[in-house]
């Protein structure tokens, strides 16, 4: 069987004035459908980097990210946009909702890039929002909401378009330790009912306990692989 | 994406910028307003003298003039031979002859009125060619072509237009002609008395008296003319006919008055103004465009979280590109439609301004009599208000582009970062 996601020798350099600073060196490993996988390691050991390369908003130097055994490198912008949009869903660690609509239609908003008509996409972000627990704030905006909240539109937009695979990027890292929690026991609700498949980027221990597989990312490698938590 | 979402999602933006909206949107009227106002004033203007000029000159009627503008010929004198040559050119329905006798005085023996011009014609050809102008208010065409009759034109028999007319119809006149350096008295009995005509070709014919052309001849013992007036079946043919008459002549001995070609001389002249201050008024418009790329720009950069975002979750980047193109759209087509009805009344508001500047000049040979105040009144024109419609959408669109590439070109990654 194939693996969902590959990412294979993934390097990638940013050139900070001019001094080259190599983020990713060189980073091997697969996502089975289904599987919680958690990446474990300091600020600035390109975490963030991998999860934009892993889910096509950057691309590597060097080495190949594929999903479903489509290449990235294979696509250009507007097919890997394409399939940011039905394949990926993105959780990032400042929400990044826009601020003037409402949760509704910021869940919606994917489904309207993809064409789908506004009475489905409306039902569908409403049930979406249902499922993260916010039924009764869809029609609130962002700023009136709490920053767990946020977040739950955020997982819910990432879900919209049943995405492959959820790729978040530090979701807790921006929430206090008990409203985080609750955003991991969302995500891991989500992975045992549905089968969601999630790559989670934390520096959080509490994440990364949950997961069926923690790597551990230093100075843009992979140090080691821990099998966390069987599901059965 | 489809374009209706994009363009409600644009409109919800600029929904929420309502004071910048507004400013920006408020160039483009203003562009708009200044084009189809100057368009319109130039439609209505354009209408009053072209309806002027058709009312001024008999558009089928050809003046044949001797000498020429560019050789000082020794004038030309017309003969009968000349007006049968030339009414056997075809589409020639009537020609005419007329002896100008200058500055005549008429008694009648309490008191004096001066002509500026004792025309010598055969009145019932004179009729034919000129049926709108030749209309009585008193009397009409003598029964016969007697030799003593005379027709007096309306400015000759009303002086002064308060105080009754000078002669009725039978009254009995002296004439006096100048006869090269002395004056000669005549008698003639008024057949009739005309309305007011206004300003034909050449003069004005309520300047003038008529008397039938043999008496004239008989008076200066002479059997040639001073000009020719051809009728022309229809004002199509003027050209043609004109050339053929002037082919009947030594070259530079008479000259050809074709009204229908100044009408279109004047036409064209007034289309080249028209566009001319179309064309000021449209760097109105320019200055908008430029204040679209300058909003557009800082919205872009604003913004860029925002882009990021959309990329992130799958926006193309022909979507981004699209969604601020929609923008600029919105704000042309808003603009444009609002400045089209503004700049057709701001048109109105001009015209009258403007016609309290100009006053008629009364009392002048050269004045329509009836133009009691000068007015231009605007005409609305499709054509304008669609090319000014278009043009003011494409300018958006066209100053929009730049801002809009700059956004859809964005790195998401770098987007998202921005703070």
């Amino acid at each position: 069987m194939t693996a969902l996601l590959e990412a294979k020798d993934v390097k990638k350099t940013y050139k900070m004035g001019k001094v080259l600073v190599p983020a990713l060196r060189g980073i091997t490993f697969d996502v089975e459908e289904g599987e919680f996988v958690a990446v474990f390691g300091p600020s600035g050991s390109g975490k963030s980097t991998l999860l934009h390369v892993l889910g096509g908003l950057d691309r590597p130097d060097e080495g190949e990210v594929l999903i479903d055994g489509i290449g990235f490198s294979t696509l250009n912008d507007n097919a890997l946009a394409e399939v940011r949009l039905r394949k990926i869903g993105f959780v990032f660690q400042f929400f990044n909702l826009l601020p003037r609509l409402t949760a509704l239609r910021n869940v919606e908003l994917p489904l309207t890039l993809a064409d789908v008509p506004e009475k489905d996409s409306i039902k569908k972000a409403e049930d979406t929002l249902k499922l993260v627990g916010l039924g009764d704030r869809m029609n609130h905006r962002p700023s009136e909401v709490s920053g767990g909240e946020q977040q739950r539109v955020a997982i819910a937009r990432a879900l919209i378009n049943d995405p492959k695979i959820v790729l978040a990027d530090e979701p807790t890292g921006n929430l206090d330790t008990s409203t985080g929690g609750e955003i991991v026991q969302l995500m891991k609700r989500l992975n045992d009912e549905k089968g969601q498949t999630f790559v989670v980027v934390t520096h959080d221990p509490a994440i990364a306990e949950t997961a069926d597989r923690i790597l551990y990312l230093k100075d843009g490698l992979i140090q080691r692989v821990k099998e966390g938590r069987r599901r059965l | 994406m489809r374009l209706k979402r994009i363009f409600s999602m644009a409109w919800e933006n600029m929904k929420l910028r309502k004071l910048r909206t507004f400013l920006t949107t408020l160039g483009v009227v203003i562009g708009i307003t200044a084009i189809i106002a100057l368009a319109s004033l130039g439609e209505g203007f354009r209408m009053s003298i072209t309806e002027r000029m058709e009312q001024g000159f008999e558009l089928d009627a050809l003046t044949v003039i001797p000498g020429s503008l560019f050789a000082g010929m020794m004038p030309q004198r017309f003969t009968d031979t000349d007006v049968e040559n030339i009414s056997r050119i075809a589409n020639v329905s009537v020609v005419t002859q007329v002896m100008q006798i200058g500055n005549v005085t008429l008694y009648n023996g309490d008191g004096e009125v001066r002509a500026f011009v004792a025309a010598a014609v055969n009145f019932t050809e004179f009729q034919q060619v000129f049926p709108d102008r030749f209309i009585f208010e008193e009397g009409g065409m003598p029964k016969q072509i007697e030799n003593d009759t005379l027709i007096i034109g309306h400015k000759v028999n009303h002086p002064n237009e308060t105080e009754s007319a000078f002669v009725h119809p039978n009254d009995e006149v002296t004439m006096t002609v100048r006869i090269f350096t002395f004056f000669k008295n005549y008698n003639f009995t008024i057949a009739g008395t005309l309305q007011k005509t206004g300003t034909p070709g050449l003069t004005n014919f309520d300047y003038w008296v008529f008397m039938p052309l043999d008496t004239a001849r008989k008076i200066y013992g002479t059997n040639s003319s001073d000009l020719i007036f051809v009728k022309v079946s229809d004002p199509e043919f003027s050209g043609t006919v004109a050339e053929q008459i002037e082919g009947l002549f030594p070259p530079y001995q008479i000259t050809v008055l074709v009204p229908l070609s100044f009408i279109q001389q004047v036409n064209s002249i007034l289309n080249m103004v028209e566009i001319f201050l179309t064309s000021i008024a449209s760097i109105a418009l320019l200055v908008a465009g430029i204040g679209i790329m300058n909003i557009m720009t800082v919205s872009v950069m604003e913004r860029t979280r925002e882009i990021g975002i959309l990329k992130a979750v799958g926006a193309k980047s022909r979507t981004v590109l699209t969604m601020f193109l929609a923008e600029a759209a919105l704000i042309g087509i808003v603009g444009s439609l609002m400045g089209v009805p503004i700049g057709y009344g701001l048109s109105h508001v001009l015209s009258y301004v403007l016609s309290g500047f100009v006053s008629p000049q009364q009392n002048r040979v050269f004045q329509r009599p009836e133009v009691e105040r000068v007015t231009i009144v605007p005409i609305f024109s499709w054509q304008w208000a669609i090319v000014a419609v278009i043009f003011g959408i494409a300018i958006c669109i066209l100053f929009g582009l730049y801002p809009a590439r700059k956004a859809a070109k964005l790195d998401p990654v770098e987007a998202l970062r921005y703070e």
